[in-house]
């Protein structure tokens, strides 16, 4: 009964993702062939050949009928022909999307980290400097744009100092597999995940310090300590240990975000994700390339929503059954 | 009753005055307002248009181009100053209208409920789940990027965000007493939604607004940066753009190219987040304090086993226990009586160091043994605590860790003062659930499985751990149900008597603590007023406070206190075979909710001039029954009717709720909330006097013109009562007016309703937890328990010659002492 709810819950967001491709192209101002061709090949076309094109897209049958047949043909892992790479959708975008994860999986753990301990060190030192000074240098970073905070890492470390690669997700000289090759991706990586780890880490900041403080005035602390618990175990193992859940939601919440800071992330430095491919979708006007990777985005955040849904009850006994 | 509930500042309220804004929110405020006169006044200033070509592409800064050229050859400095307007006014409009949707789609779902409210928020929670960006992308690739395409697509991605946190707080306000007060007023869905719950939003309406024009500003520089923006409308996100096009940070040009633009869009959003934490951001929770007295502390005079001496205690300016001497002998038990705001549990608190930090101990001493405990160094403490002084705490339903096993958090206790393998410390746990009569198989349970009852027995066992010196217990049966409060004193009577406890007893609850303690110490406004054996208190007190507090407390076998002659009057209320399930509705089946019975078949009538009294543990179902008999709630099955006709809300019935600092919106004013009702019905106002008069409360504008968040417990209970009868009900329900009051207002506020009886007609029913009151005040009794009355009749007849195995429960527990 649990698992049908949640389960239900996923599939009604991939339907919803699923209505707003199916009608985009079609409500949008405009021919819904000038979405599935290029401008030039539309501009030779007959009429003749431009009703062939829709009898062959299934675009003159009745509307049901036509996201029937999308939806089946979603399912069926058929996206749809990239314009600009003339390869099937699915294809150029399960190319791009490790690329994606690795900067992704990254970013998560140092901004998760690197949140947590920075929270709770502001809520152990709350309305203190130690405190106002966090605050105010975690609130800017995350409100600096991400990509203005890669350019200007670029500019600093790859013009200036010339430390880091500013371009790509790997070297192009060394042999994939080789040691220099993985150490080369490692250096492509670093400024990317910084990139977007500073963006993301003010989320799990905040969370972690006001669950901290929230957790530090609840009872069971002072009960804890009335038992006689030193103050560094009242901290973490109680304060702290019951802080992890806020934290826990907010940063698997926050994995939608990333995501889009990804993309960003990835437009500065060209690196090979799915972020880069929606940029050349965008300026190819390729359509059915962008609404391939919306739904495949949104599929991963969607499972990594059901991941922690289903993980969430390790870690707070009251959501166990 | 917890101890601070009555404190008129304990609960925050919206009328509460204070400083406006935090230091935090003037910053950000201060650099928003900057920023707004810079993009306004800037391009008016300005000798160049932004899209004008004034000098050579790419060229430095000088002094006629402060931030020099793009390689368009226009003024950068121009196009960042008139692209803030562009950026800025997006994030605002989106911020608007998504905030505008936002309210209405929350308020809405929530207060229609039911179906309504659940598509919505499947809605909502489909909304949130897609990614954000890639989301917007898809959108502005298909739709466009003019200014208002782009405020579209960001109201259509954001506004389900907010909808969440305004739908939890319009739920809360929704069955928030006050809004069912209006609905018993008969108000009209748009008066409730407009005067109550909108006002009442506003605090977190302003956040969201905040939040989602932060994320507006950030996302649209995105948009724009992926080149999606209106491109002939120049943003801080498009010159970054073209920066990007052009590979400006890789040259010198990054200074004054990339660098301003991408400054501005943090400083304008860091101005939003400092101004949307300052609001989220409230102090006072946290660490406790635990800091030793100022000063020193008195010389050891005697050998008591547990003494405090002077102990001074203060809250900023505010003294909260003033030179508080308390001594116990080996064995003994002391119990500490006191009204809300007395300090008697300040200074247990103190003696254990754990005030909340706020509070000083400004002197005295705590002598545990030979130790001082208000002297010891920090360090000292949690050697102290838990082994030679431990703490049953006021709040036992909450003071276990919700993620820890009982198991754990006993072992815990053991083991943090002996080291113990883990195997005997096993034992040690299990043994001390023994001790305290919890069944061994509950130690592996979670806190949330186990009721209040079997929480506060754990509590007890942790407490007992380390076989302490002195025991100290704040309210230990707080929040309990009534029959469940006599288990626990029981419980702990025998505890102590079989390992001879040292105890220092914290109530507000004289007949709890009368036959439990050798000595009491009555306190009051942080002084102790008078202290003697229970007996010697009862028959002679000394102190004026003291026999106040012994007048209030009614004995139940006393000579009845409102004796009245049997009523004549025709049959105001009659109930008949009344039934109500709750979460029956087709909504609540899939959210997976069981139905609850909560009235089960009841009968009850009531008479012109009669008080009944309605007496039931929590949960019984006694409020729903009033409900119902208001209108409120429409029964399954039976029938009601006052004085012949079908109930209706606003018409012969008035409600009188438990809590005064719910019933009321704290931010109304004491003249319009007992005029609400004379509004709602298109009265005149005339009334209002007369009734304010009635409740013996100040009838001068100066009072009227008071926020009823001003008011002391005792004064707003009376403007309830104000507002029940400004209409002249001919039938009061009245929903344990008493019970969140202090023992010494109870009597006045009885007297109130007595004399509004004999004055204006009314009738009552008396709903209450607490036979004793019932019997002195009620003519008649129904006893309630899990949705069905189980015996009824004339008060005394239900007091003294019970039938009922429940009720006599009730009695033995009102009589346990």
């Amino acid at each position: 009964m649990v698992w049908a709810r949640v389960l239900s819950a996923y599939a009604a967001v991939l339907l919803v993702a699923l209505t707003i491709n199916f009608a985009l192209p079609r409500i949008a101002p405009g021919d819904p062939l000038s979405y599935l061709l290029p401008e030039d090949v539309l501009a030779e076309m007959t009429p003749e050949a431009e009703a062939r094109v829709l009898a062959e897209f299934g675009l003159d049958a009745p509307w049901p009928e036509q996201f029937w047949r999308y939806a089946v043909g979603v399912v069926r892992g058929d996206l749809g022909t990239s314009v600009r790479f003339g390869e099937p959708v699915w294809d150029v975008v399960l190319s791009r999307l490790p690329w994606t994860l690795l900067l992704m999986g990254w970013a998560l753990a140092v901004s998760a980290v690197l949140g947590t301990v920075l929270g709770i060190l502001a809520a152990r030192f709350r309305g203190q400097k130690t405190d106002i000074i966090t605050t105010v240098a975690v609130l800017f970073l995350g409100s600096a744009p991400v990509f203005w905070v890669a350019m200007l890492l670029i500019t600093v470390f790859s013009a200036r100092l010339g430390w880091l690669p500013s371009f790509g997700a790997a070297p192009l000289t060394a042999f994939p597999g080789s040691a220099a090759y993985y150490w080369g991706v490692a250096e492509h990586l670093v400024m990317p995940v910084t990139a977007l780890a500073i963006a993301q880490t003010a989320g799990v900041w905040l969370t972690a310090r006001w669950a901290m403080s929230v957790a530090l005035g609840r009872d069971y602390v002072t009960f804890a300590r009335a038992k006689g618990a030193p103050e560094r175990r009242v901290f973490f193992v109680h304060a702290f240990r019951n802080a992890c859940l806020p934290i826990y939601t907010n940063v698997m919440i926050g994995i939608g975000g990333l995501l889009g800071g990804a993309l960003v992330v990835e437009t500065v430095f060209s690196y090979p994700g799915i972020g880069s491919l929606i940029l050349e979708g965008v300026q190819a006007r390729d359509y059915n390339l962008l609404q391939g990777v919306f739904l495949v985005a949104t599929l991963s955040v969607v499972l990594a929503n059901l991941v922690a849904d289903l993980s969430y009850p390790l870690l707070d006994p009251r959501a166990r059954r | 009753m917890t101890d601070n509930i009555a404190l008129p500042a304990a609960r925050p309220s919206v009328g509460t005055p204070g400083r406006l804004l935090s230091p935090v929110q003037q910053a950000g405020t201060g650099i928003f307002a900057l920023l707004l006169v810079m993009i306004v006044f800037g391009p008016i200033v300005s000798p160049y248009a932004p899209a004008e070509t004034v000098c050579a592409p790419f060229s430095p800064p000088s002094s006629s181009h402060l931030l020099g050229c793009n390689d368009a050859g226009q003024d950068l400095l121009t196009g960042i100053l008139a692209g803030g307007r562009v950026s800025l006014a997006i994030g605002l409009a989106t911020a608007l209208a998504t905030t505008v949707l936002a309210t209405v789609y929350a308020v809405t779902a929530a207060y229609r409920g039911g179906v309504v409210d659940l598509v919505a928020m499947r809605v909502v929670d489909a909304v949130m789940a897609l990614p954000f960006l890639p989301l917007i992308i898809v959108l502005g690739a298909f739709l466009g990027g003019s200014v208002f395409v782009q405020v579209t697509i960001l109201c259509l991605v954001m506004w389900a965000q907010p909808v969440r946190e305004l739908r939890a707080q319009t739920l809360n306000l929704r069955s928030a007493d006050y809004v069912d007060a209006s609905r018993a007023m008969r108000a009209s869905a748009w008066r409730i939604v407009t005067r109550h719950i909108v006002p009442e939003l506003a605090p977190l309406i302003v956040p969201q607004f905040v939040r989602v024009a932060h994320n507006a500003i950030l996302i649209e520089s995105s948009l724009s940066f992926l080149g999606l923006g209106d491109p002939i409308r120049k943003s801080w996100g498009t010159i970054l753009f073209h920066a990007n096009a052009r590979t400006a940070f890789l040259t010198d040009s990054w200074l004054w190219w990339v660098m301003p633009p991408g400054l501005l869009i943090a400083l304008s959003v860091v101005a939003l987040a400092l101004i949307g934490h300052g609001i989220g951001d409230r102090r006072g929770d946290g660490t406790a304090a635990a800091t030793p007295r100022r000063g020193d502390g008195r010389p050891r005079r005697t050998d008591r086993a547990f003494e405090t001496a002077d102990v001074t205690v203060a809250y900023g300016n505010r003294r909260v226990a003033d030179r508080v001497s308390l001594s116990i002998a080996q064995g003994e038990t002391l119990g500490v009586v006191g009204e809300s705001g007395s300090g008697k549990s300040t200074v247990a608190m103190a003696a254990l160091r754990l005030l909340p930090p706020a509070g000083r101990i400004d002197g005295g001493s705590a002598w545990l043994g030979s130790t001082d405990l208000l002297g010891l160094p920090v360090s000292a403490l949690a050697a102290v605590r838990g082994r030679r002084v431990a703490l049953i705490p006021q709040s036992a339903m909450n003071a276990l860790n919700p993620v820890q096993t009982v198991r754990t958090q006993i072992v815990e206790a053991v083991r943090l003062h002996r080291s113990l393998p883990r195997r005997r410390a096993y034992d040690r746990a299990a043994a001390l659930l023994d001790l305290v009569r919890l069944s061994r198989d509950r130690l592996s349970a979670y806190p949330h499985e186990l009721s209040g009852g079997m929480r506060q027995r754990v509590v007890i066992a942790i407490a007992l751990a380390n076989d302490p010196e002195v025991l100290i217990a704040d309210e230990p049966t707080t929040g309990l149900d009534v029959l469940v409060q006599a288990e626990i004193m029981t419980l702990l009577r025998a505890l102590s008597a079989r390992l001879g406890l040292t105890v220092l007893f914290v109530t507000h609850d004289l007949p709890l603590i009368m036959g439990a303690a050798a000595r009491l110490a009555i306190m009051q406004a942080g002084r102790v007023v008078e202290e003697g054996a229970p007996g010697d208190l009862a028959t002679s007190p000394r102190h004026g406070h003291t026999r106040a507090l012994f007048d209030s407390v009614p004995r139940l076998r006393a000579a009845k206190r409102w004796r009245r002659d049997a009523p004549s009057g025709p049959v105001l209320l009659d109930i008949d075979d009344v039934a109500v399930t709750f979460n029956r509705g087709f909504a609540a089946r899939l959210r997976g909710a069981s139905p609850v019975p909560a009235v089960r078949g009841v009968s009850l009538r009531l008479h012109a001039g009669e008080v009944v009294g309605l007496v039931g543990g929590s949960g019984s179902g006694k409020t729903t029954l009033a409900r119902i008999a208001l209108g409120l709630v429409a029964p399954d099955r039976g029938r009601v009717t006052v004085v012949g006709e079908p109930p209706r809300p606003g018409s012969v019935a008035h409600m009188v709720f438990q809590d005064p600092y719910q019933s009321m919106r704290p931010a109304m004013r004491v003249g319009d909330v007992v005029a609400e009702p004379l509004r709602i019905a298109g009265k005149d106002l005339d009334p209002v006097a007369e009734a304010v008069a009635a409740v013996r409360l100040p009838n001068d504008p100066g009072f009227l013109n008071r926020p009823v968040g001003s008011l002391s417990g005792g004064q707003r209970q009376r403007v309830a009562f104000a507002r029940a009868i400004v209409t002249r009900p001919r039938l009061i329900l009245a929903d344990e007016p008493t019970s969140m009051l202090d023992q010494s207002l109870r009597a006045g506020l009885l007297g109130l309703m007595e004399d509004l009886r004999r004055d204006r007609g009314a009738a009552f029913l008396f709903i209450t937890h607490d036979l004793p009151i019932a019997r002195h005040f009620c003519d008649r009794i129904a006893v309630m328990q899990d949705g069905r009355i189980v015996e009824q009749g004339p008060a005394d007849e239900i007091a003294f010659h019970p039938r009922h195995a429940y009720t006599t429960s009730l009695i033995a527990a009102a009589e346990a002492p």
